[in-house]
Order: structure tokens, then sequence, then C-alpha cells
């Protein structure tokens, strides 16, 4: 390890330099004393150096840690370059929340659409009967909640939070994307369109979040709590609260299965899956092929941030 | 020598097959020594508990019934002296009612189903109360069912049933099953319809027709029949509505709590709508959904339970159906379509087309 042979070096040089000014101080006196003295300074030497040790923070530790990681991905793929961090631990956390919540829901909910098919059987029975699937699907219902409320938070007191929000505005740019777009794959233009944080792709699939959960939510509420709507609200009520939270499950489930899952697992860029959502990292040069405005906003403020370093 | 030879054989054969073919001579009593005692009008006893049994029976007793063939002694063969001195057993009908005998008795299975059935079993147990053969089908004036004479037959049966489930019976007569069977409508189910002939079990039993997960099957056979229901101008989508609610759903997962047609619509005492007697009249739905759904309230019965969302007539739901439809296919459409496209460029550029 060439880190570590580097630290040893450090470490030999200033034991060396303590050494020769102890040797200096303790010159003059008797043998017995000497060595008392000497054994003196070195607990002293030992105490600052742990000192120094635990001061470094856990920051500092995880940022020294993502340096190491870089410099061996870099060089085992040069042409990734640097990393960048792509979406914080914050945001990583609300979506493993919301895809474990969501799969939960669909493999507790789907059975109920479609009672007939030969596999729903076996995953209500599963989890013990249908008396213990709609618990699940409770619990499911509940991390959902729990994320959109974590998630409404998010937006509001953080300044990632705030900042993704407005990106993730649809902007009438997005259309001429996706007209680019489309013209690209049909080979009419040869560039991609050069995105900006969030493609049109990625606010489609927040928004569709955001509608998604807002109506299944909203629906699964009245049926949960169904005597208590009742209270305030005709039977058809019901009834119409049904068929939304069943209608947009299929319509959910479809836009996850197919859509989101090519996006992310079997698009050939991809295959089988990326680990964005796990780390949160993305290569200079994934950037560059897919945000690359983002890419050049960000080396513009790194540029400017040092000028203004350099001119302090 | 050899004529001998021929009688001593004849001689013996005979000897040995005429105790048995005397036997059999001297145990079929004949009707007319049975009739000496029976066939006087005033022939009964005082049972000890006031009861009076009447037991004039006369040659023309089992004329007209499947047994008119058959004497006396045919079934109350533990009779072989008369007059007898102990009260004859009960008849065992299994004596000749099995698959496979030679009696001329039909061939069936329904002895066995009997034993396996709540009735059969409770016989088993040593409840006396607990009906034979005999209690349903008669004793001497057995008819085949389909006569409509006959105690099991389908105008009858009910009345049978209620000799000993009277409560019931009370109830029956009372709803709309009961009330058509009394106007001979051919099509309404009577105890039988829905519980099984032989095959009877406690509704808590698995095997019963009227278990909780069977009802919604055992009412679908006329209730979801567009044939049974149009003569009496009862619609058929109530079954298919109610396996696509959740209600349903659940019970054909198996769950034995969630509402099944007899829930909602009661067991023996199920009425139209608008007999306010009802469970499912408006004024009563709060109290039937209640009994699931504590705190219940008027607003249950503000639109209809049976809703069909591909039906127009069900307005907003069947509109927020419509809408969700197009909504699905018109995103999947676009989303397919996209990544169609997406695979096709990826394919011109791996072809180093441009």
């Amino acid at each position: 390890m060439p880190e570590d042979d580097r630290k040893d070096a450090t470490r030999d040089a200033v034991a060396r330099e303590i050494e020769a000014a102890v040797n200096e101080q303790v010159s003059g006196l008797p043998p017995e004393q000497a060595e008392a003295l000497r054994e003196k300074i070195r607990l002293r030497v030992r105490e600052e150096i742990e000192r120094d040790l635990r001061a470094r923070t856990t920051a500092e530790r995880r940022e020294a840690a993502r340096l190491a990681r870089e410099a061996r991905k870099k060089e085992k793929h040069a042409e990734e370059g640097e990393t960048f961090l792509r979406f914080n631990r914050n945001f990583r956390f609300q979506h493993m929340v919301m895809f474990s919540s969501v799969i939960l829901l669909i493999i507790t909910g789907m059975p109920l659409k479609f009672p007939n098919f030969i596999l729903s059987r076996f995953v209500i029975n599963f989890w013990g009967g249908i008396q213990y699937s709609t618990i699940v699907h409770r619990i499911g219902a509940g991390m959902l909640i729990y994320f959109m409320v974590h998630h409404f938070l998010y937006t509001i007191l953080t300044r990632d939070g705030r900042r993704d929000f407005i990106l993730l505005l649809p902007k009438p740019g997005d259309a001429k994307d996706i007209a680019h777009n489309i013209r690209h794959f049909l080979g009419k233009v040869p560039d991609k369109p050069r995105f900006g944080r969030f493609s049109y792709i990625e606010k489609f699939d927040y928004w569709a979040v955001y509608w998604g959960c807002v109506i299944m939510i909203g629906s699964g509420l009245f049926l949960w709590f169904e005597t208590d709507v009742l209270r305030f609200f005709p039977k058809y009520a019901l009834d119409v609260a049904h068929e939304m939270h069943s209608d947009e499950a299929m319509l959910a489930t479809l836009a996850i299965v197919i859509w989101h899952f090519y996006n992310v697992h079997f698009n050939p860029d991809r295959f089988p899956g990326t680990l964005l959502w796990w780390h949160g990292q993305m290569s200079e040069h994934e950037m560059k092929e897919e945000h690359p405005l983002e890419l050049e906003e960000i080396l513009a403020r790194r540029a400017k941030e040092s000028a203004e370093v350099t001119n302090r | 020598m050899r004529k001998f030879a021929l009688t001593a054989v004849l001689v013996f054969l005979g000897g040995a097959f005429l105790p048995g073919l005397a036997r059999d001579a001297s145990a079929s009593i004949s009707l007319e020594k049975c009739t000496l005692c029976h066939g006087k009008p005033e022939f009964r006893k005082l049972l000890v508990d006031g009861q009076i049994r009447d037991l004039f029976v006369t040659g023309d007793t089992l004329a007209g019934s499947v047994h008119a063939k058959k004497v006396c002694a045919d079934c109350h063969f533990d009779v072989s002296e008369i007059p007898h001195r102990e009260r004859p057993k009960r008849v065992t009908c299994t004596h000749c009612h099995f698959k496979g005998n030679r009696e001329g008795a039909p061939q069936s299975d329904n002895v066995l189903a009997y034993f396996d059935s709540i009735h059969g079993t409770a016989i088993a147990r040593g409840n006396t109360k607990a009906p034979l053969c005999q209690d349903c089908h008669g004793s001497h004036r057995i008819l085949k069912a389909k006569d409509p004479g006959s105690n099991v037959a389908r105008g009858n049966v009910a009345e049978t049933c209620g000799k000993c489930h009277m409560e019931i019976y009370a109830k029956f007569k009372g709803s709309i099953h009961g009330v058509a069977l009394a106007k001979g409508i051919e099509e309404v189910p009577s105890c039988t319809g829905c519980h099984g002939e032989h095959r009877i079990y406690a509704h808590s039993d698995p095997k019963s027709t009227v278990y909780s997960t069977h009802v919604s099957e055992q009412c679908s056979k006329c209730h979801s029949s567009v044939k049974i229901m149009g003569k009496f101008g009862i619609e058929t989508e109530q079954v298919a509505t109610y396996k696509e609610s959740f209600h349903g759903v659940a019970n054909q997962f198996g769950s034995r709590t969630v509402a099944n047609c007899s829930s909602c619509h009661g067991v023996h005492d199920i009425r139209p709508q608008d007999d306010p007697l009802s469970m499912v009249n408006p004024k009563n739905v709060p109290k039937t959904c209640g009994k699931c759904h504590p705190g219940a309230n008027p607003n249950f019965a503000v639109g209809k339970i049976h809703v069909d969302a591909k039906n127009k007539e069900s307005g907003i739901i069947y509109w927020t159906a419509t809408f969700f439809k197009w909504l699905t296919i018109g995103t999947m459409l676009a989303l397919i379509a996209h990544i169609f496209l997406d695979m096709y460029g990826r394919t011109r550029r791996l072809r180093g087309e441009r």
C-alpha cells in the first residue's frame, strides 16, 4: 500500500526529529535521570499524536475514503474521470424508503386486482393469508406516507431540496428537448440534447411519483378509514376512491416496471442496473453524457471559487 | 347300483339345501299374518308420555310407494314370531340401499353421503334426536323425490326439515324464497337447494355448500344465470360485482370474516330490498353494515352497493374508471414509444449509421 508507506515515512521523520531534540535535552544529565526524562517526553508525544488523530472528524474521514475510492476508480477506468455527488444521503434514503414501500404495496395489492391470476393466491398465502397481507399493505402504506412527509419537509427545509424542486419544475425548454431527442433517435440530429441537472425524463418520473402518491395515499386513506370517511361522504365517494386506487395502482406499476426499469436497468448504458441509488455518485464521463449543462455549471462555479481564493 | 347312487346324491343334495329353503320360507311372514292384528283400525298403543302410536297398517299401506312389492318382514326382518314380544327395531334401510345391491334398490351412494353428513355423524355419536332415513323420507309411504306427494319433494322438503328446524322454517317461510316456493315457482330453492340433499354439513364445516367461502358460489348457481333470473326480472350482475369488490376478493382468498352474500342479505330470511324487514332495505343498511363496520351510518346506503365501474349507469365511478383507462393507455403508449425510439436510435448508432 503506497499510502501506508507514505504515512510510515512521515512518522519515521517525526520520530527522528523528536529523538534528536530529546538527545539535546538529556545530554548533560546522569543516565537514570536521562532515561526517566526520555520516557516522560515519549509519553507526551504519543498523547499529542493521538489527540491529533481524534480531532479528524467523521466528515473528514469520509472525504478521505471517497478520495481513496475515486483514486482507485481512476486507476481502473481512467476515462471515467472525477466523480460528483449527484444525490445526497438524505435523497438516497428517501428513494430507498419509497421503493421498498412501493414493492410491498405492489406485491400485496396487485393480487387483489387480479384474484384469478395463478400467482395471486401464492403471493397472498406467502404472507399468511388475506388477513395478514392487508396488514403488510398498510405497513407499506405507512412507509409511503412517511416518505411523502419526509420529502415535503426536505423540499421546504433543506437547500438541496429547494434547489432540486425548482430545477424539477417543467419548463418550455423540456418540450424542445423532447422534440430534439426524438429527432436524435431517428437519426436526424447527430447529438443528444444537452440536459441540465434533470432531463425531461427525470422530471416526468418525479412528477409521476408526486401524482401517484397524492392519488394513492388519498384514496388509500379513504379505504383504510372507511367508516370514518362515510360519516362525511356518501358511499359512492368510497367507490370512486376504490376505482382510483385500483386504476392508478395499475398505471404506476406499469410505469415503474416498463419505463423506470428500462431507464435504470435494461437500458444498454445501465444494464444490469446502476448503483446511483446506493452511492449517489456519478462519474465525470457519465455527467458529460447525461447532464453536460450541470457539469459545466459545477466546473464554472469551481473555477470562480478558486479564482476568488487566489485573488484574496 | 347306478340308480341307487344317483338317488343317494339327490337325497344328499336335497338334505343339504332343503333346510336353507325351509328357513327362507319360514322367515318371510306373510302380509295376512301381520294384518291379523295391525289391520284393525283401532290398533294403537298408548305410550308412557301419553302419546298415541297408531299401529294401523293394511295391505294398501305400501301400495303406490316405491316399496309396493315388498312385504312387512322385508324391512322388519327382526320379527320372527307372531305375535312379536318386543317392539321391532328401527328399520335399517342400508340392508338394501347401498351401491351394488341385488334387491333392485337404486344403485346410489347416498347412504354413504348421509353417514358423512352432520346428521349421520350425529347419529354415530349417539344423538337420538338426529334424523335417520325414514325421518325425512317417511316410513311406509315412501315416494320418489320427483313425486310431488313425497316428503322430500321440492314443495314439501322445507316442511320436512322444519319438523326439527322449526325456527328456521318459520324464517324461511317469510323469505322471498319461501314465498316463491309457496307460489309453486319451479326454480326457487328450498332447503336442499342450498344445503344439499344427503351431503348436509354444518355451515362452519369447510365441506359445507354454505361454508362462508362457498356461499357466493352457491348463490351464483341461480343468481348469475340470465336464463333463470330473466324470468323474474332480477339482475345477474350482482355476483360478478361482488367478486370484483374487496369483499368478494378477500372471500376468494379464503377470508372467513369478510362479508359474503348472506352476511348482508340474510341467511334464511332473505327478503327483497323494498321489504321493510329486509336486511338490505336502506333503512336497515346501517345496522347490517354495522355488524362488521362499527359506527355505520345512513351514508352506507347512499349509492349502489353492487357497483359496476364498466357500466355507464354507475355515473361518477364509470367516469373515473374511463378517465384512468385513457390516462393509462395514453401514458403507457407514449412511454413505450419513447423506449422503442431510444432502442431504434441505439441500433442505428451501433451499426455506424448516423
